[in-house]
């Protein structure tokens, strides 16, 4: 086994992009956000490494390369943030102020949750940045000294929750306003939830992709200031 | 001597001058973290730079997207390796499923409640145009 480590990037690609195409002719809401690629693809060599007792080290320095390329792979993400902020102008201050009440309450409620439960410092690092697209968490909570792979897994999770729960919140809520489900959904869904809004409706997932992508830049400005003082003022 | 134009017409050029625009920000992005000694990530503050180059149009979005675009279209693929990582911590998530459990419902349910109902209270709860 040991000189087969070298087939996990092979594999990890080949399997994506199958997941990709299949997640691609789902036409039902529902299957299409639980058959999300990047959370079965993870579900998968979890389950793999897990049942086979394969070490997740091997696995991660032979996949290495991949997770390199999610540094430039960020920087890249200045491009639709750019595209998505020259189209917003006109309302770019209500959008920018409901993400940064969102992105603020997701770490207030989920540091009171952690003093609640009284839970060890790293796992509450591990849930200040939630509000946020995955990739952007990994290098967040990494650098508040959480454990970083279990932020993506929640996001990728509070993801599929918000593309499956969400509009049958908004519907409870009584609200329809486009704008209001969109920049709701972006910000606290971030990419699962944006794919689910683009399948309810363009307007509402126009309005969800600048919320995430402004998320994306509130959380990454916010955050690493003001965990550290809910954390000394809480935990 | 060749027109800015006629160079940007060799896909290579193209690509070359996209990749170097976003690695350009991203080691300019590491020197001044190294410099300055914080814990902000690099690659957010590589971001913001060339957010900054784009909105006062140093940088042009044409430039961009050679590089950018097949990025971006497989950046999810860039972190299946982190994220299978949880498998390390399966210990501490059964230890502590309550809370795990609760954050992942309070957390987004929280904000989609908060930020849906700011937003209608500026511009009404009906669909809009």
């Amino acid at each position: 086994m040991s000189n087969m480590w070298w087939l996990s990037i092979p594999i990890i690609i080949t399997l994506f992009i199958l997941l990709r195409k299949l997640n691609s002719r789902i036409q039902s809401p529902l299957l299409k956000a639980i058959s999300n690629p990047v959370f079965l693809a993870i579900t998968i060599f979890a389950v793999i490494l897990v049942a086979a007792d394969l070490s997740y080290t091997r696995f991660y320095q032979h996949s290495q390369l991949l997770s390199w390329l999610l540094e430039p792979a960020i920087v890249a993400l200045a491009l639709p943030l750019y595209q998505q902020f020259i189209h917003i102008r006109k309302n770019a201050l209500l959008i920018l102020l409901s993400c940064t009440f969102g992105v603020i309450n997701a770490t207030v409620v989920a540091t009171l949750l952690s003093a609640l439960f009284d839970v060890p410092v790293h796992l509450a690092a591990s849930v200040a940045a939630l509000s946020v697209t995955t990739p952007i968490t990994l290098l967040i909570t990494d650098s508040l000294g959480g454990i970083a792979s279990l932020a993506a897994a929640m996001v990728i999770f509070i993801g599929l929750l918000g593309a499956l729960f969400g509009f049958m919140l908004f519907r409870i809520l009584g609200i329809y306003n486009h704008q209001a489900q969109g920049v709701a959904i972006g910000t606290a869904c971030h990419a699962i939830g944006t794919a689910a809004a683009l399948n309810e409706n363009t307007s509402i997932g126009a309005f969800a992709s600048v919320a995430m992508a402004l998320s994306a830049l509130v959380t990454a400005l916010i955050v690493p200031l003001l965990y550290p003082f809910l954390s000394k003022a809480l935990l | 001597m060749m027109k800015t134009t006629q160079v940007l017409s060799y896909p290579v050029l193209r690509y070359l001058i996209s990749s170097a625009l976003i690695i350009g920000s991203l080691a300019a992005a590491k020197t001044i973290m190294h410099l300055i000694g914080g814990g902000f990530p690099a690659p957010l503050l590589g971001m913001l730079i060339l957010l900054s180059l784009l909105l006062c149009g140093l940088v042009k979005e044409q430039q961009l997207l050679p590089c950018a675009s097949p990025l971006l279209n497989f950046m999810p693929l860039f972190f299946i390796p982190a994220g299978v990582g949880f498998i390390e911590h399966l210990g501490l998530i059964r230890q502590h499923w309550q809370f795990l459990t609760a954050t992942l419902i309070f957390v987004p349910l929280s904000s989609l409640i908060l930020i849906s109902y700011v937003i209608a209270l500026f511009k009404g709860r009906d669909h809009n145009e």
